[in-house]
């Protein structure tokens, strides 16, 4: 399989920049996602690398070749598009055939791969039927089969799944993962929902206006962000603003409160203003007994909103700190009631200003 | 010989907007059926006669008259006109010509308007503007317009070959907006992005993927430039060429009556034919679009 690169690809159209100098190394049979808000030259990217789109500047290799100068015909990838794409006018099954009939395999060689494929992703039984036949869904199985069909170098996907419905959508996304793992085929994978880029990749790349934010694992992108966007993009983020007590010892004012940030704050002099980040399921509640007293170790916060989210609800906290989002398990949220008295303390460790991690 | 002005009114983005109106005033009927069933009915029959006693005549009188020994002509005059040499010239050339103009129109537009679509699509108002030009511009002045034109190339102009050349700018808007409204249902950018992707050429994409997929678009495209082409008298009378309905008009002027109103029959038939056709065609492009919408 091959490696993808893409070395200082820029894009630009009129005033917009789509791509400002992108960086990007895809390993062999990696699975790596740009995730990102729209407009910021996801797609423009994918299309690059497909043959459909031209940088300005930059280059791009695949297997360590440059692919600019071929044309989308001649580059031997497979990609999965947004928009329906199958052939109307063709079975699923002459849709999968439609790559080998144009290299002029011989027809029994075609309609054993096509079967093959249309098995792989579930559809074997479904093989005469026109694309206006198929649920949407299917159709996205039936387009995945049939870029597999030519056995592309790479498989690249912008937002195949953003027309689905949400179960289909998790569904589809766990076969599109268990069938790039079964090839080993390199992949791109372009989206704008976190959570499917989260549970589907091996690496994920956040990307803003045109450039790579950061890029990492899922539970680095998550657990550890790195620059302001990522935290808020990734997830819900809790800021505080904080004051540097001593860098030293890692200490950070924030309110009344000084916390301990256990890690080294050299980066900042005493007395910097910075912003801590905590995730919400980080931030513990207690639930107080009438005329409790505030135990020393947790703050005082009163409830200011509950959203039930499942196993969890999230509650909204009005604290000396500043305003805080807590998740707790929604059957301990059942003794919380707007505007009462609770308790808040921060797990230890998980409180950061992003140039600390 | 009006073929072309009757056709007119079946251009194929009509025909989708008129069955639109239709089904709506079904729907509204549906509703308030007993509203003005009489009033309906009267209009329809109103403009049924209109429409139908000329046509009635004209079949009545072409099987009419009585022969010389008496009986009755049947279908005397028709095959009168079949055994005249001339006829069959004049309607060979006529449809050696309609053909040759529909294979031109299409090597013309088919590319033309896929390549706009494509890759100009800034330039399709100027398209749309120019595939109407026929229509504000009258025969008369454009052959007038092209007979100098055309003196320059004294191999042509003296050929009937010429007369392609000419009817497919009235051809244009037919198959222009056929073809148009036919890209304009499938998403032309994502099939032949699709199709490249899987290592078609341009052309390939176009001849297997695109084409299949306007074929009622295409069809019926050829279809009215045929009549077209078969029924154009004008520019071929003007040009001195024995056309179909140049023949025609001549029969029609002089004695032998009943044969030119064979001639007419024929003609019309001809033309109810290629509507049936585009009737047909029209109708299993929209149980396709229907059936495409249901998932
Ligand atoms: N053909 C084009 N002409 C002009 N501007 C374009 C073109 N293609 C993309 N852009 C602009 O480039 C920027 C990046 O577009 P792109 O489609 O790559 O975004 P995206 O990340 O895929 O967004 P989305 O999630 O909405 O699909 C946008 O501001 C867009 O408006
Ligand atoms: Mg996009």
């Amino acid at each position: 399989m091959a490696t993808i690169e893409l070395q200082e690809l820029t894009r630009r159209f009129g005033d917009v920049v789509a791509l400002d100098s992108l960086e990007l190394e895809v390993a062999s049979g990696e699975f790596v996602s740009l995730l990102g808000p729209s407009g910021c030259g996801k797609t423009t990217a994918l299309r690059i690398v497909a043959g459909f789109e031209w940088p300005d500047s930059g280059r791009v290799l695949v297997a360590g070749r440059d692919v600019l100068d071929l044309p989308a015909n001649r580059r031997n990838m497979g990609m999965v598009f947004q928009a329906y794409s199958l052939f109307p006018n063709m079975t699923a099954q002459q849709n999968v055939e439609f790559g080998l009939r144009v290299r002029r395999r011989p027809k029994h060689d075609r309609s054993k791969r096509a079967a093959e494929l249309l098995d792989l992703v579930g559809l074997a039984a479904q093989k005469d039927r026109y694309p206006r036949q198929l649920s949407g869904g299917q159709q996205q199985r039936v387009a995945l089969a049939r870029c597999l069909a030519i056995e592309p170098s790479v498989l690249l996907l912008d937002e195949p799944l953003s027309a689905l419905d949400a179960k289909v959508r998790v569904q589809l996304r766990e076969e599109v993962r268990r069938i790039q793992l079964e090839l080993g085929i390199t992949t791109l994978y372009v989206t704008h929902d976190q959570e499917e880029a989260l549970s589907v990749s091996d690496r994920v790349a956040v990307m803003s206006s045109g450039r790579i934010e950061q890029i990492g694992s899922p539970a680095e992108i998550y657990g550890h962000p790195r620059t302001p966007f990522v935290a808020s993009f990734v997830g819900t983020m809790n800021h505080l603003e904080a004051t540097v007590v001593s860098s030293a010892a890692g200490k950070v004012r924030c309110g009344p409160a000084v916390l301990d940030v256990g890690l080294s704050a050299a980066s900042h002099s005493d007395g910097d203003v910075v912003t801590m980040y905590v995730r919400p399921e980080h931030v513990h509640v207690v639930a107080l007994a009438p005329g409790q007293d505030m135990p020393p170790e947790l703050f005082e916060g009163k409830v200011t909103s509950l959203t039930f989210l499942g196993p969890v609800t999230r509650v909204g906290i009005a604290s000396a700190l500043g305003g805080l989002l807590a998740d707790v398990s929604s059957s301990m949220a059942l003794s919380l009631a707007i505007d009462s008295t609770v308790g808040v303390s921060i797990e230890a460790g998980s409180l950061r200003s992003l140039a600390l991690t | 010989m009006t073929t072309p002005a009757v056709l007119a009114d079946g251009l194929p983005g009509d025909v989708g907007r008129k069955r639109a109106a239709i089904s709506r005033r079904g729907q509204a009927r549906r509703g308030g059926r007993t509203r003005f069933p009489l009033w309906s009915w009267f209009w329809i029959g109103f403009a049924a006669l209109y429409f139908l006693v000329p046509v009635f005549s004209l079949v009545q009188f072409s099987f009419g008259g009585t022969l010389a020994n008496g009986r009755s002509a049947g279908f005397h005059w028709f095959l009168a006109v079949f055994d005249d040499p001339a006829f069959r010239s004049s309607f060979w050339l006529s449809a050696q010509i309609a053909f040759e103009t529909v294979a031109l129109s299409l090597l013309l537009m088919v590319p033309t308007v896929f390549w706009v679509h494509l890759r100009l699509p800034r330039l399709k108002p100027v398209m749309d503007f120019v595939s109407v030009l026929p229509f504000v511009v009258p025969p008369i002045v454009l052959v007038v317009g092209l007979e100098p034109f055309l003196q320059n190339f004294t191999w042509l102009y003296s050929r009937p070959e010429v007369l392609p050349f000419i009817y497919v700018v009235f051809a244009l808007p037919f198959l222009y907006r056929s073809i148009d409204a036919g890209l304009r249902a499938i998403d032309l950018r994502t099939l032949s992005e699709a199709a490249s992707n899987l290592g078609a050429s341009t052309f390939g994409a176009l001849a297997r993927v695109v084409l299949p997929n306007l074929r009622s678009a295409v069809i019926g495209g050829s279809l009215l430039t045929f009549a077209i082409a078969m029924g154009e008298y004008t520019i071929a009378s003007l040009l001195l060429f024995n056309t179909f309905p140049v023949y025609i008009f001549y029969i029609g002027q002089g004695p032998a009556a009943h044969e030119a109103t064979a001639l007419s029959v024929i003609s019309l038939l001809l033309t109810w034919i290629a509507m049936a056709a585009l009737f047909v065609i029209g109708r299993g492009g929209r149980e396709t679009a229907q059936l495409g919408v249901t998932k």
